[in-house]
């Protein structure tokens, strides 16, 4: 294994997705939206990919990461007058009323929050054995979930928390994603980033040259849990509301699905699974909405969409269990995406 | 009080046949069928669809239309992934969950078809002045005589030996002369047979039948199986009584905390992971399968 | 007349080959050797003829049938059987229940209770121990378990991957003693050893595996002579 940094395979997917940033995001305001909700939950993928990508263990739990970035930083960016009056935050703690913050300090404290309960809660979930920990992180979502739901000292509870300081330029969300990329890729090329992917390959053999599983699949947990928390957040705030259903299964499958379509154990792989996703995505809401493609009106029930999705997911496990990318990292001159 | 414990146990009683079902697949081709929850809900949407015919009627509908999904879910998707990683079944397994949730959307709606089912179970009778519902006792027996069934089933016939020799070792099962895809069929139509005993349960209870109604029973179920040891089928079916007990429990003890339950619920299963992070029923802790 | 032939057999995993065109033949009531030093190919020869590696190419005929590519499991209801290099019982099981497993393999179901009994007489510790978990059978228990498990099924050849292995010499002279018993009574039995010596003086014929190819074929006669036997399985002479 090389530790050689490799300037393509970061750049690579870097410029890609700020191509499709500014291709698609100045076509339109709704083409904004479609980049900024694809790049938040890029980051969301990118989480994923730092944990399960490296360390090969399946993890249903992010959305709770996710769910904490997202409302300690909408807690703290709604305006103290609206949380005063909101109905359902009237029974807001009342620190949490008063405390305000701009959007930037708010998203270091949801890389704060995602990266203390990944941290706490992977001291547990790592010592459990790769299965039960993925079958666990399961655990980790119902709980978040049933706390942000019914508790309405820390949230609105079960309702929306409304008026979130949205994104105002398009940069944001693109400068924010390609920082975590960074971190990302210098992960993946560090010692504990190259430790746990030797795991991955052979669980059996670690022990043996004294690495501790443990250990290293404790510190991607965390590193993704923060950035996991980043993503919650911008997505909550290119949304403008958080809602605790917004991060519950239907998020963590469209998340898992994309890093898993493109091929979990690399960056590339993150970065095709997003963009394949949400391509597919749009062009079959296109179709459900009656739009035209190419000057052409395809019509498709509505629910369509999410069959073909999740279609997808299983038909691409079936067929290549690797993803579209096989895991490979990005390459001038790689062959064409096979179709 | 009486009360309190014999919903526990019924409870209990359901988690461990759903427990069970996702233990018996897991033993055979170390998938964990998160997929198992469609199976209920497909179940219990024929209830719900049948339920003008004498019950009798419905529930065999009912257990062949699970079977049947879990074979089909078998031949299209998880044989051809036998022997992969246990992480990518996983994941294949929840791609055919959502996907089964998507269909039934379609097919039946987002919103809950409801009908009542088995009115005779829904009353209450009085034993020395304590009120008892029928629906726990029933359950309660239900699940006791389906369990020792399937203890026999699995502990003194040839296809339960043969479950359990796959179970350890598959490959030189398969020596011996085990027919695979057979065993492994034999697995998931059991598995689907028990989906429809705990769908009977819940719709009993609960008759409002959406696209994710086996969606909460089977995580829990899943969370059961690693609390009890996935490695054993004893240890499957423990650990899915223990969570619908203790799920119960808490809904009494709790009081007006009882929207917690699921968080305190999982807070025991933690403290009982720590202590045996292989689950109740491993004997060798956490090295066993990494 | 033959009975097993293998003929020109290449196997091997993913993209590495380990056999390249492996040939031999056994008649009823043979015993066949096969040595040869680690990684020679040896358990990939068994895993290619029972069905559990895939082949590259050749076939394996039982009684002029071509059973190459077949499952394992219907490999074995045609009178091919292995036992596993470790034994690999089931030692969660009971004894009696390894047995029982091993009649699923049976082409008649009707002589199942012969067979057992058969067994018991060849093996009678193993009546002793008969509800016991196999587990807790001493290391030479369990090799008689695997050889009865496997000889239940009424194979009509019966291949061993190292059957000595982990065994005291007494223990491996007992071993060995029943495998000629059943040689005698007309099972073609193929005995994979790394420690050639155990195997030349009974088998028919030794076929020395080395580097995925076999090398050199030794009788009875040769295997006496000790530097044709060192010669052949170091490979240091000519063939």
């Amino acid at each position: 294994m090389t530790t050689r940094l490799r300037l393509q395979e970061l750049l690579g997917p870097i410029l890609i997705v700020i191509a499709f940033s500014y291709v698609v995001g100045l076509q339109s305001a709704q083409g904004l939206l479609i980049v900024q909700s694809t790049l938040a939950l890029f980051v969301m993928v990118l989480a994923l990919h730092v944990f399960v990508g490296n360390s090969g263990v399946l993890s249903f739990g992010h959305g709770a990461f996710a769910m904490f970035g997202a409302f300690a930083s909408g807690i703290v960016t709604t305006p103290s007058n609206i949380k005063e009056n909101s109905l359902q935050l009237q029974n807001l703690y009342p620190f949490l009323v008063n405390l305000n913050l701009g959007m930037y300090p708010s998203l270091l404290l949801a890389i704060a929050a995602g990266a203390l309960v990944a941290g706490l809660s992977g001291l547990l979930l790592m010592r459990l054995n790769g299965l039960a920990a993925g079958i666990a992180t399961f655990a980790l979502l119902g709980v978040a979930y049933n706390i942000f739901f019914y508790n309405n000292r820390i949230g609105p509870g079960s309702q929306a928390l409304l008026a979130l300081p949205p994104f105002q330029f398009l940069e944001e969300p693109v400068v924010l994603t390609v920082i975590v990329m960074l971190a990302v890729y210098l992960f993946g090329i560090s010692r504990a980033g190259r430790t746990l992917r030797a795991t991955r390959e052979d669980p059996l053999a670690a022990p043996a040259l004294g690495i501790s599983i443990t250990r290293v699949r404790w510190i991607a947990f965390t590193l993704s849990g923060a950035i996991a928390g980043l993503g919650g957040a911008m997505f909550a705030h290119v949304a403008g509301t958080v809602q605790v259903q917004d991060y519950y299964l239907p998020y963590t499958f469209m998340t898992l699905s994309m890093l898993i379509i493109g091929g979990s154990a690399s960056l590339w792989g993150a970065t095709v699974g997003t963009l394949l996703v949400t391509g597919i995505g749009q062009i079959l809401l296109m179709m459900e909405q009656q739009k035209p493609i190419l000057g052409i009106v395809v019509h498709i029930p509505n629910g369509t969409r999410a069959i073909v999705i999740a279609l997808s997911l299983v038909v691409m496990l079936l067929w290549r269990s690797e993803g579209v990318t096989q895991g490979r990292e990005f390459k001038i001159g790689m062959p064409k995406l096979r179709k | 009080m009486i009360q309190a414990i014999l919903d526990a146990v019924s409870l209990g009683g359901v988690y461990a046949l759903a427990a069970l079902g996702l233990g018996l697949v897991f033993g055979v081709m170390r998938l964990v069928n998160f997929a198992h929850a469609e199976l209920i809900t497909v179940a219990s949407y024929t209830l719900v669809m049948t339920h003008q015919f004498p019950l009798v009627v419905s529930i065999v509908l009912s257990v062949v239309a699970a079977s049947l999904m879990a074979l089909l879910m078998e031949l299209l998707a998880y044989r051809r992934l036998r022997g992969s990683n246990p992480a990518t079944m996983l994941i294949v397994s929840f791609g055919v969950s959502v996907l089964l949730q998507k269909v039934y959307e379609l097919v039946f709606g987002a919103l809950p078809r409801s009908a009542s089912v088995a009115t005779g179970l829904t009353g209450a009778f009085t034993v020395g002045g304590v009120s008892i519902t029928i629906a726990s006792v029933v359950t309660i027996v239900l699940a006791v005589v389906i369990l020792l069934a399937m203890g026999y089933l699995i502990e003194r016939t040839k296809l339960g030996l043969q479950l359990r020799a796959a179970a350890s070792d598959f490959q030189t099962a398969r020596l011996l002369g085990v027919r695979s895809n057979r065993l492994i069929a034999s697995a998931f139509v059991i598995s689907g047979a028990l989906a429809a005993v705990v769908a009977f349960v819940n719709v009993v209870g609960n008759p409002q039948v959406d696209p994710r109604f086996g969606l909460d029973i089977t995580i829990l179920a899943l969370v059961g199986i690693v609390v009890g040891g996935m490695n054993s089928l004893r240890g499957s079916a423990l650990g899915g009584f223990i969570v619908g007990a203790v799920l119960s429990l808490l809904n009494v003890i709790l009081g007006n905390g009882r929207v917690y339950a699921y968080s305190w619920m999982f807070v025991i299963v933690i403290v009982i992971l720590l202590v045996r992070p292989g689950g109740i029923l491993s004997k060798f802790a956490t090295k066993e399968r990494v | 007349m033959t009975l097993f032939e293998v003929r020109d057999l290449r196997a091997g995993y993913g993209k590495v080959d380990v056999l390249f065109g492996v040939s031999l033949t056994a008649s009823k009531g043979e015993l066949i050797g096969i040595v040869g030093p680690n990684g020679a190919g040896k358990s990939t020869l068994f895993g290619a003829i029972v069905g559990t590696v895939g082949l590259r190419g050749g076939s394996v005929f039982l009684d002029g049938e071509d059973i190459s590519g077949k499952r394992p499991e219907d490999i074995v209801r045609r009178g091919l059987s292995l036992v596993p290099e470790g034994r690999q019982i089931f030692s969660g099981l009971s004894v009696i229940e390894n047995l029982t497993l091993g009649l699923t393999g049976r082409r008649d179901k009707h002589g199942e209770k012969g067979a057992l009994e058969r067994v018991h007489d060849l093996f009678p510790v193993l009546t002793t121990h008969r509800d016991h978990q196999a587990g807790m059978l001493s290391g030479g228990q369990q090799q008689q378990l695997a050889i009865a498990r496997a000889l239940v099924a009424d194979p009509r050849v019966l291949l061993l991957d190292e059957p000595s292995l982990g065994l005291s010499p007494t223990v491996v002279k007992d071993v060995f003693d029943r495998l000629i018993a059943i040689a005698e009574s007309g099972t073609a039995v193929v005995i994979v050893e790394q420690r050639a010596h155990l195997v030349t003086r009974l088998a028919e014929r030794t076929h020395v595996l080395r580097a995925g190819k076999l090398q050199a074929t030794l009788t009875k006669e040769d295997a006496a002579d000790e530097a044709k036997l060192t010669a052949a399985y170091f490979g240091n002479s000519g063939e």
